[in-house]
């Protein structure tokens, strides 16, 4: 036993000891009151590429900003959460955040408890009809960098079907829920590539997870076997998809990051949410006692990689080389609103999926579409969001409403799969 | 004189005592004295990892349970819960049927009471009718939940441990059919509902949680302490052959018995429906049904040791939660977690040398020496 | 007496303690070749525990083991085996499933066969193990099958290989613990002729017993020891019964049962072609009939396992009939007659039937092992009272007086049984059955595993329940018991009745005759099977 204590004594002394060298730790809860001080609940920690863009956005929007960060990770989406963001009030936090959709009414509870403090929400939809002063939404027109990236996988398909004639038009997408979230990102996704190769089709998967590694790998499987898909893309947060095309040589469009570091011969691009313009946002007007924005909707930036909808470089191997070029072009029109995204000409909808919210011409168009987009138990299609522009195009407009994406059509040429008959 | 026989050679260099005369006390000195190893270790582990001062890592640790009012009501908060839990178990456990499916149990509570809360509160009923009908549903749910394993132990002899576990992946299941059917766009998640609430004690959200726990921890040990019920699952846990010769009815004590800890455990699921969550995810009991495991084995299934064991793992969650991993700025979990578990591993491997001594083998009278002397 | 000659074994001043228990302490003894010792005392005497430290299972505190004159450290089995030593526990170290042949190959190396030596095996393979277990039993007159599996083997059979196993490996020291206690007289008689065959080829036996009529009749030497001390050494032939039980015990015993004659014996427990299957399906008793009188012990003799466990477990309701019938009479009480077949232990209790029952498997049936002595007096009467609580005076008064009048010896009354001896747990279970004042008294092997007082303490009990009516039935195995204790005796073999005797008639012959005799069961079995 005496030995044991020795160690222990020695364990101790060589902490401490350390500790001294390193007395300029960070410690949260002792920061001066002066400087501002923001507060990030996320759902999962940083191993999920979901709550990691999160935490490196917020970390370095505070770093230039001069506001003390406090972090805390792995909040499950109940009364933990509305704890955490209280407790973060009690300590001093002037704004607080959380980044999974569920945070959202544990958020409002602590906002009605602490007026004084700012508290925002990723993905939310309530601050636009709930009015409370202290209680923020906040998301970006990612519909468009979803755009983007199929634009880059059209030229590439395109250019796969050059060299090889016989190559599918088919492509394929694993996705997470089929909420509006997703749909609205694998319409655009496929627009993108549309609007380069016409006859593409798209076959989309659910895993219904947000992680699930061994989900999303058979998914992505299978989409390549059975449905001959020529890209994959997804929504979906783990390294599945991306490792299954790597290893069966299939181009692959990624989201919240690039994965080219792993799958260098397989990565074509990948479109985020940077939430770095956001915070910043928040941080100056908390500073300047302004008001932050109820509901946010972050844009794209000057370059293709800055704004709060960004790209990450194109893949050194698969993309086409002239892909910046051309994806730049099409930036500077979707930012000029010469061209949108969910242009009504570009696409059909027919049959089923003409549901009574929708109206279509008899090509197929869509003339109205009413979407839900006030939050309520029934999901009332509450809001007309077929709009005109100047020079009278007809579009359908997403992300203006609410900064959480509401199109959830099913238009022609997306094929869903219903994985529950699958499995 | 006849040569060695050379078959077996290999020699350990030590052997094991079992102890038996370790008094409580002594044990406990280990026990605390392991608790003491394990949060060094933890400090060495953070110190190698984030850097981390190990005084700070220990002030934070306090801070994070008890560094305001609102910590150390969600330090005693939680406590309460994973006691609750564990005092639900311990029936079972005491009766030798390993219950691993604690956390369907509580998910069944917690959906029947959230069911109550969205169709009651939907078709406009009054809170009280509502909590009236939340209480007896969730009970009743967690209860079957818990028989249902019961009666297949009990009539065909199957497994209950993987049984129980399982029906947790049938009761997560459910839930997430339940959010599939109600919640039919958004992102999936059942918004808070607003009706069917509890009353907080005083404006004190954490009150009644900890005094409903109170009071199961003072049934749970009259029932087992002084109760028919209670003394007959002991009978069983020891032996069925002797629960048989004495006429109890076994097949009976196991599905009441499991009735009871799944009861309890639908209780749990009531609290965080209509006191903490007022929504439900899958993961809506967050582990607490295996957490809870711990709790009951660390304090060898005894009520009261449960309240120590119970408030360490809650300190020990609580305090590197939201005081060490924030004050550090550590966002990944993994590093909480494998710092916890090496706590967790200390307490668990004290009671090796608890039940047994390491004694090392006289190497002055090993045998090989000897012969050579003799060679000699 | 002085002894010349180089013991083959020499312990000096050996103790070993568990916890506050001093198991053994400063034992010193000494084992010659070529000799049979019996190492003789009571249970709990710390017989085993020596011989344990001896096979490298425990470490002695202190003391010194020598082996022909070297110093001896034995740390494990192995180390037992490099100095010859072996030992055959009572519970047999056999994988069920492997054949006697891979149980001996089990955890035998192989060593390399010199060149040109006809002689020279390699142990470890099969091939040369069967040619040298051949031997080995051809040498002292084993009888064993190479390839049968362990499951299908007798008692008997299972011991001999674990004696072939032992010497196979190289033993020339062999170390039986209490052998005798599972055989029948007959295999008992073979096992002896073994044990001198390998005295004359050299070899030294330690056989731990406490069986006084083998010790006078196997060993050269008596050891005795008592309460963990060595009260010495004597030589067989110097001796005899009377002295070697005062020597065990420490102050002189009446070896004597009283046997009253029967008081008004009436049939109180009739049994009708009582027929009975196992778990598996195997009838177990088939067609039993008799009748146990009150005022009368009733013995059942019997090898083990030939269905005396089933036949009390039928009667208190444990255990499921196939056929016949069990009535119970009580004419003190009504002239009904109660049939208790097909009833389970708790309609029997609501009948009012006075049933008591010591199973053979005291801690895993009659007791729970982890509860005090309380919690045990209360399994019978725990039901009482209107309420749903349980009330614990009356249990502690009845564990208060049963500590009190048999003698128990614990720490407290809040003492798990567990932890007490083996004699101490017989007495707590004999007396809570005792104090429902039953009136039929079922006992299987009550003083298995128990010192002489505590034995006799026990028969005077079944005696003084005899006196006052009650039917006693007396499952033993010591046939000279049975044979003094007993009013009549039931043998049963095989599950059958093999015939009832009047005990102050038969004699211990007739009665191991009856228990061994080879029925005509095998030429039923294939009436049986024609018939099917």
């Amino acid at each position: 036993m005496k030995k044991h204590l020795n160690f222990v004594v020695l364990v101790l002394a060589a902490a401490t000891l350390a500790g001294c060298n390193n007395t300029g730790s960070s410690s949260g809860d002792s920061a001066a009151s002066t400087t501002l001080k923001a507060g990030l609940i996320t759902l999962h920690d940083e191993n999920s590429t979901y709550d990691k863009n999160f935490i490196d956005a917020f970390k370095a929007a505070c770093a230039k900003k001069g506001v003390t960060p406090v972090i805390q990770t792995g909040v499950p989406e109940g009364n933990e959460c509305y704890t955490q963001a209280a407790d973060m009030a009690d300590h001093g936090c002037n704004f607080v955040f959380a980044d999974s959709f569920g945070h959202e009414d544990h958020m409002i509870r602590a906002a009605r408890e602490f007026p004084n403090v700012q508290f925002s929400h990723a993905s939310g939809q309530k601050a636009h009809t709930l009015k409370l002063a202290n209680f923020h939404n906040a998301f970006a027109s990612i519909y468009e960098g979803r755009y983007l990236a199929g634009v880059a996988a059209g030229l590439k398909l395109q250019a796969m079907i050059e060299a090889k004639p016989e190559t599918s038009t088919n492509i394929g997408y694993v996705g997470a829920y089929p909420f509006a979230e997703v749909i609205s990102g694998y319409t655009s996704f496929y627009l993108g590539v549309r609007s380069v190769v016409k006859k593409a089709t798209m076959t989309v998967t659910f895993t219904n997870e947000w992680y699930d590694e061994t989900k999303e790998k058979t998914s992505a499987e299978n989409l390549i076997e059975n449905y001959h898909c020529s890209i994959i893309s997804q929504h979906a947060d783990s390294w599945g998809a991306p490792t299954v095309c790597e290893n069966a040589t299939v181009p692959n469009v990624t989201y919240n990051g690039s994965t080219e570091s792993k799958c260098p011969k397989t990565y074509l691009i990948s479109s985020r949410i940077n939430w770095e313009p956001y915070f910043e946002h928040c941080f100056d007007q908390l500073a300047n006692k302004g008001t932050i924005e109820t509901d946010y909707t972050g844009e794209l930036g000057s370059t293709l990689y800055d704004g709060s909808v960004a790209l990450t470089a194109p893949g050194k191997v698969a993309a086409v080389a002239n892909t910046e070029e051309k994806l730049n072009d099409v930036a500077a029109k979707l930012r000029a609103g010469t061209l949108h995204v969910f242009d009504t000409s570009s696409f059909t909808v027919s049959g089923d999926n003409v549901t009574s919210n929708v109206t279509v011409d008899a090509e197929g168009h869509v003339t109205s579409y009413k979407a839900d987009v006030d939050p309520d138990t029934a999901n009332t299609a509450d809001t007309e969001v077929v709009e005109k522009d100047s020079n009278g195009k007809s579009y359908i407009a997403e992300s203006t409403k609410r900064s959480a994406p509401y199109f959830q059509l099913h238009i022609d040429g997306i094929t869903r799969i219903d994985n529950t008959k699958q499995n | 004189m006849p040569k060695k026989n050379k078959l077996f050679r290999f020699r350990a260099p030590f052997h094991l005592v079992k102890r038996n005369d370790m008094r409580w006390w002594q044990a406990l000195l280990f026990r605390l004295g392991a608790v003491v190893v394990g949060l060094l270790l933890m400090c060495l582990v953070l110190w190698i990892m984030v850097n981390a001062n190990p005084a700070a890592v220990f002030s934070n640790l306090v801070s994070g349970c008890f560094g305001s009012q609102r910590r150390t009501w969600v330090t005693f908060r939680k406590m309460a819960l994973l006691l609750g839990v564990g005092l639900a178990l311990i029936p079972a456990f005491r009766m030798r049927f390993w219950n691993l499916g604690g956390n369907g149990q509580i998910l069944m509570g917690d959906l029947a009471a959230i069911m109550c809360m969205y169709f009651c509160g939907a078709a406009g009923w009054p809170n009280w009718a509502i909590i009236l009908l939340m209480i007896p549903s969730a009970i009743l749910a967690g209860a079957i939940w818990g028989v249902i394993p019961a009666i297949f132990k009990a009539f065909f002899n199957t497994n209950e441990s993987l049984f129980t576990l399982m029906m947790n992946y049938i009761a997560a299941g459910l839930v997430t059919i339940f959010l599939g059917a109600v919640v039919t766009s958004g992102s999936g998640t059942l918004p808070m509902q607003e009706a069917g609430h509890f009353v907080s004690i005083g404006g004190n959200d954490y009150l009644l949680v900890i005094l409903i726990i109170a009071a199961v921890l003072a049934f749970i040990y009259v029932y087992l302490r002084f109760s028919k019920h209670g003394y007959e699952l002991e009978v069983v846990g020891d032996s069925e052959n002797t629960a048989k010769y004495i006429g109890i009815n076994v097949r009976w004590s196991v599905v009441r018995t499991m009735a009871l800890s799944g009861a309890l455990c639908g209780l749990i699921g009531l609290l965080l429906a209509g006191a903490m969550d007022y929504t439900i995810t899958a993961d809506s009991a967050q582990n607490m049904g295996f957490t809870a495991i711990m709790v009951a084995w660390l304090a060898k299934f005894d009520p009261f040791a449960m309240l120590g064991t119970s408030f360490l793992i809650a300190f020990l969650d609580n305090g590197m939660a939201s005081g060490v991993q924030r004050a550090f700025g550590i966002t990944n979990n993994s590093i909480g977690q494998i710092v916890i578990g090496i706590v967790y591993f200390c307490i668990i491997a004290v009671e090796f040398f608890i039940n047994y001594r390491i004694r090392r083998n006289h190497p002055t009278l090993d045998v090989s020496v000897n012969a050579e002397k003799g060679g000699k | 007496m002085t002894e010349t000659r180089l013991p083959y074994l020499d312990l000096e001043h050996i103790s070993k303690s568990f916890g506050p228990v001093h198991a053994n302490q400063d034992i010193s003894l000494k084992v010659f070749p070529g000799e049979i010792l019996a190492l003789l005392g009571e249970n709990g005497s710390g017989k085993t525990t020596l011989m344990n430290m001896l096979s490298g299972i425990y470490r002695p505190d202190s003391g010194s083991i020598f082996v022909l004159g070297e110093l001896a450290t034995i740390n494990s089995p192995k180390d037992a085996y490099a100095y010859h030593i072996g030992m055959i526990h009572q519970h047999f170290k056999l994988i069920e499933v492997f054949t006697s042949l891979e149980n001996i190959l089990l955890g035998v190396p192989h060593n390399k066969k010199e060149k040109n030596n006809p002689d020279s095996y390699d142990k470890g393979s099969a091939k040369d193990a069967k040619k040298l277990v051949t031997k080995i039993c051809q040498k002292y007159g084993f009888q064993l099958d190479l390839d049968k599996k362990v499951y299908d083997m007798s008692v008997s059979e299972k011991q001999t290989l674990e004696i072939v196993k032992t010497l196979y490996r190289g033993a020339d020291i062999l170390i039986l613990d209490e052998p005798t206690a599972v055989l029948t007289p007959l295999e008992t008689e073979r096992l002896f002729r073994v044990m001198r065959n390998m005295k004359e080829d050299g070899k030294s036996i330690i056989i731990i017993t406490h069986k006084l009529n083998e010790v006078l009749a196997i060993s050269d030497r008596v050891a005795v020891l008592r309460k963990g001390e060595c009260i010495g050494s004597v030589n067989t032939k110097d001796t005899n019964e009377l002295a070697l039980t005062e020597m065990m015990v420490g102050k002189k015993v009446e070896l004597k049962i009283d046997r009253d004659e029967p008081i008004h014996p009436t049939p109180r427990l009739e049994v009708e072609n009582l027929c009975c299957r196992n778990e598996f399906g195997r009838e177990v008793l088939h067609s039993v009939s008799f009748t146990a009188n009150s005022g009368e012990i009733l013995g059942i003799a019997g090898i083990s396992g030939s269905g005396q466990k089933e036949l009390l477990e039928a009667i208190a309701g444990l255990q499921r009939t196939s056929q016949g019938d069990i009535y119970y009479n009580d004419y003190d009480d009504s002239e009904e007659r109660i049939d208790l077949k097909s009833k389970s232990a708790a309609q029997i209790r609501n009948l009012g039937v006075r049933l008591a029952f010591v199973p053979e498997d005291r801690l895993g049936m009659g007791l729970v092992g982890d509860m005090d002595l309380i919690d045990n007096m209360m399994l019978r009467s725990y039901r009482s009272g209107k309420t749903q609580f349980v009330d614990r005076n009356a249990p502690a008064a009845l564990a208060d007086q049963v500590v009190k009048e048999l003698n128990v010896s614990t720490p407290s009354l809040h003492t798990s049984v567990r932890k007490l001896s083996g004699g101490n747990v017989q007495k707590v279970l004999v007396g809570r059955e005792i104090a429902s004042s039953p009136k039929v008294l079922m006992v299987a092997y009550p003083t298995r595993g128990l010192d002489i007082n505590s034995s006799y303490m026990i028969y005077h009990l079944l005696n003084e329940q005899k006196k006052i009516g009650a039917a006693v039935i007396y499952v033993g195995e010591d046939l000279d018991v049975l044979l003094a204790l007993s009013d009549r005796i039931l043998v049963l073999g095989d599950g059958e009745v093999r015939g009832i005797l009047d005990a102050r008639k038969t004699n211990k012959s007739e009665v191991g005759l009856l228990m061994t005799k080879q029925q005509s069961a095998p030429k039923e079995e294939q009436e049986g099977a024609a018939h099917a």
